[in-house]
């Protein structure tokens, strides 16, 4: 009896590259889904439970951003966008509807596999069962965050990142260094990723996410993780 | 060609180049014309001081004249009838009087006085015997009085008196005053003739005309005093006039500048007057048309840009495809034959080349379509070309290049926009290490308080003059015949240029045939601060070889280190 091997679900309306990717993808081990119609997309979701989404931005239908948005609400699945911008405003509003990474086209297979690898592979942070950052409680194991009773629900890569900056609490993290511990990047590449991923755990977890306790800003470096509150 | 802003104050006259009181004078005499030359207002506001402040001159002084001649004339009549009256009471006094002697004709004439001091209200009378007559001793004395000494009767009017018998004489006087001031008067004379041997009497009367200068006096003061309000609310009224004719150009002024700044929403409003309404409407019209050719504009480059971003991705996908389908094949070219091995090289270069190519035309399209939208952050210089050095090291490499990075400065952030600089500093690099000819490359940085700036040097084989003007054009390549090692698009320097002024910087280059290029970018450490000048000198000393270069080089890594 194999080991499942991950399922990934590719959204295109480009059929000719959907099937490429296929390829590629078949190639290194995982099994995939197809999906051309913004429309069908969650439905086709919701049926294959897929370890993974690649997701284009322009679809017929709803688009990549709609579809990222509805799928954000109902899980934390990895969602990684297909993208032929490299405006700003596509890549911030992609990553604000909740995608954990992007890939511009044209891309190439290593560079594809290498994004989906390192959103596939759990936590690399070697630590204890529980971390504690300010009023937060991170069960490790269970990949859950609490305040009190409270169960505060995070997607994966938003896990990944508290827990990278809270199992260092004394250590202010530069973007380039959460790059590449959370996202994988060897390289220097596209800091917005940390910004916008910020934003998007401040406004789970702070209380006032105008006035962040959990994760701070030390202006010029980076971020750190907040003192631990009893 | 530079255009003066304004133009020079015309050259003075030598003498007044000497002293600096006459160089004071002559600046602001120039600052002044260039003043009344350039506004019409203040020429109209000058002319009609002038023209009305002449106009109250004149009349101010005519009717002072003429009043001052109507008071004297009436006091005169006045005194003329009074000294008569005066004159003929005494001759009747004289007449009826049958002194001989000489103290009876003493006492006569002092009654004859008292009568005239009474009559003719004046207290200045004087009494001088006509000469050519009879000696007498009775006869009284020449007698003047007090404010009237004799000396003050002119001969002129003596001599009419002594000559008329019974007309008067008169003549206009300066008069002492008791208090030792001086007033106008008129002194009136007329005949007199004693009793006995008295003989004939020359009867003086004087009449200060103090009261009539006081009252012309105080004409004077009210006339210079309406005078000069009247000056003042004639100054006000040309100054609201002036204002109320020329508000409509000022606002037409001010519409024009705000619409030439930019502001295409403003409009020129009605002046109630129909010339003026006139060119408003017409303002108004050509601001309209100019607002609708910019909204037409404007709607092109948005259609522009959105046609840009849809071929970006309708060639992307396919692209993308070719570009799996391609790697796919390439990792599997061991198992091909040999024709099919290089195959699939080939496809994997050229996609790579196509790819660059769509990348560089898509980039500068959108710079052709200004939807160019900066991001700025806090950047370091000199991290940035660390980063970018260390990425082109196996390219420099295997071209036998080595890259000496100086950096003097430019370790503060600047406000730029991180990825164009890396992709001008890439592409700086990139040729240099293309056209280095093996020999080392030197990237010198620095910077200054407004600016910060790095050159890239090369010691390859350079470029003449005609190809430095024509090293930014789009595609255009210095040496057709040349091989390329890095492929470049063509459109790098264009792109990198594009980059460099978009953050308000410049990118300039110096080559020289044998000797090398320099590239040179300079850009601002704020992007509201202009630069000034650049941190680096762009042009090598004159006559520097390679190795004076690099040995100036080490003599400073040596300075540095120690």
């Amino acid at each position: 009896m194999d080991i499942m091997n991950p399922s990934i679900l590719v959204v295109d309306d480009d059929t000719a590259l959907s099937e490429m990717i296929g390829i590629v993808l078949q190639g290194e081990g995982y099994d995939t889904v197809f999906c051309s119609d913004g429309n069908k997309a969650l439905d086709a979701f919701r049926e294959s439970r897929p370890d993974l989404v690649l997701l284009d931005v322009m679809l017929p239908g709803l688009d990549g951003i709609e579809i990222c948005q509805l799928l954000r609400l109902e899980s934390g699945v990895p969602i990684i966008m297909l993208t032929a911008k490299t405006d700003t405003t596509d890549v911030v509003r992609g990553l604000e509807a909740g995608a954990d990474d992007y890939v511009v086209k044209p891309f190439n297979p290593v560079e594809l596999v290498a994004r989906i690898r390192t959103r596939l592979r759990p936590a690399s942070v070697e630590v204890s069962d529980e971390v504690r950052v300010g009023d937060l409680t991170l069960d490790v194991v269970g990949h859950e965050v609490r305040r009190g009773n409270e169960r505060i629900n995070l997607t994966p890569l938003e896990f990944n990142l508290l827990l990278t900056l809270a199992s260092k609490p004394q250590q202010v993290f530069s973007r380039e260094a959460l790059l590449e511990r959370v996202w994988g990047y060897q390289y220097k590449a596209d800091t917005r990723l940390v910004n916008v991923h910020v934003q998007r755990l401040r406004a789970k977890v702070e209380k006032d996410p105008d006035q962040p306790i959990i994760v701070t800003t030390v202006r010029g470096i980076g971020y750190r993780a907040g003192a631990v509150v009893d | 060609m530079r255009v003066p802003l304004s133009t020079d104050p015309p050259p003075l006259s030598g003498w007044m180049n000497n002293r600096p009181l006459f160089r004071w004078v002559g600046v602001i005499y120039a600052a002044l014309k260039r003043r009344w030359l350039s506004s019409l207002k203040l020429r109209t506001m000058t002319f009609t001081g002038v023209i009305t402040g002449i106009a109250i001159l004149v009349s101010g002084t005519y009717l002072q004249f003429s009043i001052g001649n109507d008071l004297f004339n009436t006091r005169k009549q006045q005194v003329l009838e009074d000294s008569s009256r005066a004159s003929k009471s005494a001759q009747r006094l004289l007449d009826a009087s049958d002194a001989a002697d000489g103290v009876s004709l003493s006492s006569l004439t002092k009654t004859m006085r008292g009568d005239v001091r009474e009559t003719s209200s004046s207290q200045m009378i004087a009494l001088l015997r006509v000469p050519g007559q009879k000696f007498s001793l009775d006869a009284p004395q020449n007698q003047g009085s007090e404010g009237l000494p004799i000396s003050v009767i002119s001969d002129d009017l003596i001599n009419k008196v002594n000559a008329g018998e019974n007309s008067q004489y008169w003549q206009s006087v300066t008069l002492q005053n008791q208090d030792g001031s001086s007033s106008a008067g008129i002194i009136v004379g007329s005949q007199l003739t004693f009793p006995g041997s008295g003989g004939k009497y020359g009867l003086y009367i004087a009449y200060s005309l103090s009261d009539a200068e006081q009252t012309l006096s105080y004409v004077q003061r009210t006339l210079l005093l309406t005078g000069f309000f009247l000056m003042l609310l004639l100054g006000m009224l040309v100054w609201v006039i002036v204002r109320l004719v020329f508000r409509p150009i000022s606002v037409a002024a001010e519409t024009s500048r705000r619409l030439a700044a930019g502001e295409t929403d403003v409009r020129m409003p009605n002046q109630g007057d129909e010339s003026f309404d006139l060119l408003s409407q017409s303002f108004n019209e050509m601001a309209d048309s100019l607002e609708n050719r910019i909204n037409e504009l404007a709607e092109l480059s948005t259609m522009q840009q959105r046609f840009v971003s849809d071929v970006s991705h309708e060639l992307r996908t396919p692209l993308t495809t070719i570009r799996l389908a391609g790697d796919v094949l390439y990792a599997q070219r061991d198992n091909l034959d040999a024709a099919g091995h290089r195959t699939t090289e080939l496809l994997h270069t050229q996609i790579g080349r196509f790819e660059r190519l769509l990348t560089d035309l898509l980039e500068i399209s959108r710079y052709d379509a200004g939807s160019v939208t900066l991001e700025t952050e806090p950047t370091n210089l000199v991290r940035i070309v660390e980063e970018a050095v260390d990425g082109l090291q196996s390219l420099a490499d295997a071209a036998g290049i080595s890259i000496r990075v100086i950096a003097k400065g430019g370790y503060l952030d600047a406000e730029l926009d991180p990825r164009r600089v890396r992709r001008i500093i890439h592409n700086l690099l990139g040729n240099a290490i293309e056209h280095g000819e093996a020999q080392p490359v030197i990237v010198m940085i620095d910077s200054h308080e407004t600016a910060i700036g790095i050159t890239v040097r090369d010691f390859g084989v350079g470029m003449t003059e005609d190809d430095t003007q024509r090293v930014f054009d789009r595609f255009w390549r210095a040496d057709p015949s040349r091989k390329r090692t890095i492929g470049g698009t063509g459109l790098g320097l264009a792109i990198s240029l594009e980059d460099a002024s978009s953050q308000g910087g410049w990118l300039d280059v110096w080559s020289e045939p044998g000797k090398g290029s320099c590239f040179r970018l300079t850009l601002p450490r704020k992007q509201d601060v202009p630069i000034g000048h650049s941190p680096l000198v762009l042009e090598p000393p004159l006559d520097e070889s390679m190795e004076d270069a690099l040995r100036a080089l080490d003599r400073q890594d040596e300075g540095g280190a120690s």
